[in-house]
Parts: C-alpha cells; structure tokens; sequence
C-alpha cells in the first residue's frame, strides 16, 4: 500500500520535473518565434522521452549524495528495513512529496527553480525528521564532490556564472561576427541554429532527470522486497518515468517559460542560440566531468548572459534576483516541507499516516492548481508583452 | 575546503570548454550566416536603400557550407556524447579525433 503510495508520487514528482523544466531547452525558441508555442513542448517532450530511453546506468544512488539511506551499492540500510521497509518508504514517500509541493509552488509564481534540489531538499528534510541530523551527508569524504555542499550548494553558485560567462562571449561575438548582415537574414539562420541547440538541452534532460525517480522508485521497490537486483531497473519503472517526464513536458509549464523567455531579456534568434549552445555545452561538460548541476539554473545563467553579452540589450534584473532568492530557498524549503510531511506521516503512524500525507498532497495540489487558473498562462499567451512588477490586485479580480 | 577546491577545479574547466564549444561554435555558425549572406547578395547584406544591393558572390555558399558542416560535426559529438555516456561510454580525444571508450 504504501509502495504504491511512493511510486504514484514519484512518477508525480517527475511530472512536474517535465512541465517545470520545459522552459529550460524551449523558452528562448518560443520567445524568438523559432518555434510555435505547441510545436516547441512537442518537440522537446518526444526528445525528453528518448533521452530517458538512451541511459542504461542506473541512477539508484541517487540519495547517497545528500543523505545516509542507501549502502554504496544502491541497498537500504538494513536498520531502515526492520518492518517491511516501512521506515524508508515513508521518509522517501515524505521527502518527494515535499519536492512536488516546492516545484507547484514555484510554477505558480512562474520561477524556474531547481527540481533536482527540490527533490534533494524534501529528501533531506524527512531525513532529518526520521533519522537526525546525523542521516544527512554534508561534505562527503573530500575525496571528490559530494554531500549537500558538493552536489548541490557548489554547483547552484558557480554553474549559472559559467553558463552565463560563456553565453555572454557568445553572443558578444555572434553579433561583432554578423554586423552587415540584414537583420532578417541573421534572425531566419539563427532560428534554425537555436532549434538544433535546443534539442541538445531537452535531450539531455531526459537523459539525466528521469533517471532520478527511476532511482528513487527502484530504491522503494528494493526496501520492499519486490526487487533485489541493484545493477538494473523494471522495466515498467523505466517506461513509466520515461512517459511521465514527457507528458510533463509536452503539458509545458507555461508560467515558467513565460518568466525564462519574456521575463528575464527580451531575446532575439542570436541570443536564443548562444544561450542554448552555452547551456547545452555547460550541461554535457559538467556530467562529463561528474559536476552535478541544474539545468535550471545553467540555462537561466545563459540567457542572462545573452542579455549581458549584446550591446544595448535590456536585462530586467530584479526578475533576476526573484529567481535568485528561489534558488536559495529551494533547498531549505523543499526540506522543511518534506520534514512537517514526514512528522505527520509519523505522528498518525503506519498506512493511514501515508495516506493521510498523500491526501494533503492532493489538497495542496489541487488549491494550488486552482489559484493558476485566475492568472492562466497557456500557448496563447506566453509571449504576451511583459509587464513590470503584476500588480497582485490581479489575483483577486475573478474567483476560478 | 576540500570540496570547494575541487569544485573550483571543475568549474574553470567546465568554463575554459564552454568557451571553446559553446560560444566557439556558434561563432563559426555565424561565420556561415554571414558568409551565407555574402553569397546570397542582394537584400540579405545591409546596403544603401534604393540600391539593389551587392551582387551574390557564389564562393560564399562555398564557405558557409563549410561552417555549417562544421557546426553539424560538433552536434553529431554532442549527440554522441550523450548516447554513450548513457551506455557506459565516453568520449575520448586521447587520438585527437573521438573514439568511444568503456567508463571505468
């Protein structure tokens, strides 16, 4: 029962990981026009789905960056397994819960925060409901990048400032190279450069976040009982996530993607394209080199650099810094919203107390879908004229 | 510390790629639009209005093509990449050009 409970809500989680990261690869070709609206979550939902195909490692230590759950060859701890694995199901089911919560709220306010740090955050902070202080791992062993502060507080500082470094020289050059050039022709070339950078993104993606819930999903069958082999996944759990993530992505979350393409600068094709590029370039460089990174934050880094690298463009950074704030928060308050989970789970104790927190989900959920619809954000609007600061009167001008 | 060392030793190498690949390909892709421009001739370049504007010069195409090739070989590795790092390989330029090598 409470199996199900997990796997349900990690092939949730993953949903929102596909709508939320949509913008990442496809915000800038919505915005420039170099694909419509729809064609675009298309496009990118399909190359999600084959990404999440492609890979064969398995992500089953997934938690062993940040928290004490898993043996280094992807078992529970024996000490969690005591009642049927119960003890673990319940701080995984608590902690992506927790994760799904922070990424609809940040939907909401149309900020393109991190999913992997929210599902992180939520783990960590059931861990530390269920298990202490002691259950998180903060540094690792020094020996190479890891624990919270290697895996995910490094890397959200210094990765938006490469990708952005990069995306600046980028565009600088690009538009030094092309001056003389009549600016249709430039824009016309440079639709097609940024699809094909785009792709790379989305593919990508799926690659590397849909492995994550094959692995939490995976870990929760193993404390189960339902799975012993540590060096392969169920399939069913590959095609699930894979299909998950894709939906979640074809949905697009639009409030995001309206925020990443409008938002931030107001993008023309070359920016597009040399914030894609230095994304995509980012992305396969760091998981090359084992730097675990966001590819939220890689790609908001390069369209802030697109803005910064052409001459006379505008970059709105107060909307930088919003986005910048969430980035800070995500982490503690993906945890605390995973530790009040786990706390109630327990307090209620066994069956009922997952369901319970399975139900609070689905209220929170639903309110927060509920509150979206007064403002909506769809394919028809998502390029609208950006308005400086919404007046929050807005909010409350008609009831859904 | 000692994962702040190791982090910044990722990052300028991470950095110091970025910038060849990631901003060093698109270069050339522009290099092919204006090139591209150059062969077209005509309204594709920024000339006097009322003018019909410079006359296409075909070794443009030529050139541009060339950029682009370039610009498509270095998708194909990035696509590679992916692919074999999903399966356990990885790329590597030891020979210069790429081989596909077992992860150890």
């Amino acid at each position: 029962m409470i199996l199900t409970l997990v796997v349900i809500t990690a092939l949730g989680f993953d949903f929102t990981n596909g709508f939320h990261d949509t913008a990442n690869a496809m915000a800038t070709s919505i915005a420039t026009g170099a694909l419509r609206p729809k064609v675009a979550v298309l496009l990118s939902a399909v190359l999600n789905l084959v990404g999440a195909f492609l890979s064969i490692e398995v992500a089953l230590t997934v938690t062993n960056a940040v928290v004490n759950i898993q043996n280094s060859d992807g078992t529970p701890k024996p000490e969690l397994l005591a009642d049927g694995g119960t003890a673990l199901l319940v701080i995984v089911l608590a902690g992506v819960i927790g994760g799904i919560l922070w990424n609809l709220l940040t939907w909401l306010l149309g900020l393109p925060s991190s999913s992997s740090h929210a599902l992180f955050g939520g783990i960590i902070g059931a861990t530390v409901a269920g298990l202490g202080w002691s259950g998180v791992k903060w540094t690792g062993d020094g020996s190479k990048l890891d624990g919270v502060l290697g895996k995910v507080v490094l890397p959200a500082l210094i990765s938006p400032v490469v990708a952005g470094v990069v995306a600046a020289v980028g565009t600088w050059i690009i538009y030094k190279i092309t001056i003389g050039v009549a600016a249709r022709f430039t824009d016309n070339g440079f639709r097609w450069g940024q699809i094909g950078s785009a792709s790379l993104v989305s593919l990508a993606h799926g690659t590397n976040d849909a492995q994550k819930t094959m692995g939490v999903i995976t870990l929760a069958l193993i404390a189960s009982g339902e799975w012993t082999n540590t060096s392969d996944i169920p399939i069913w759990v590959r095609v699930s996530c894979a299909l998950a993530i894709a939906l979640g992505t074809y949905l697009g979350g639009w409030r995001i993607i309206r925020t990443l393409g409008k938002g931030l600068v107001e993008i023309a094709p070359p920016q597009g394209f040399a914030a894609e590029s230095a994304a995509a370039t980012v992305i396969l460089t760091s998981s090359h080199l084992g730097f675990a990174l966001s590819t939220t934050q890689v790609a908001t880094g390069s369209i802030l650099g697109s803005g910064v690298g052409r001459p006379g463009a505008q970059v709105r950074w107060a909307v930088a810094g919003r986005m910048v704030a969430a980035w800070m928060i995500t982490l503690p308050a993906a945890a605390l919203a995973g530790a009040f989970m786990w706390l109630v789970a327990d307090l209620i104790g066994g069956v009922a107390g997952a369901v319970v927190v399975f139900a609070l989900l689905l209220v929170a959920a639903g309110f927060m879908y509920q509150i979206s619809r007064r403002t909506p954000i769809d394919h028809n609007n998502v390029n609208d004229e950006w308005q400086p600061a919404p007046a929050p009167a807005s909010l409350s001008k008609e009831h859904a | 510390m000692n994962n702040l060392t190791l982090a910044l030793d990722s990052a300028w190498k991470v950095l110091l790629i970025g910038i060849l690949i990631g901003a060093g390909l698109p270069a050339i892709f522009a290099f092919g639009i204006r090139s591209m421009a150059y062969g077209t001739g005509g309204d594709a370049e920024v000339h006097a209005t009322g003018s019909a504007g410079p006359r296409p010069h075909p070794a443009g195409r030529i050139g541009a093509a060339a950029c682009f090739g370039v610009v498509l070989l270095g998708v194909a590795l990035g696509i590679t990449f992916i692919v074999a790092t999903g399966f356990g390989k990885e790329l590597s330029f030891e020979h210069v050009y790429p081989t596909l090598v077992s992860k150890d």
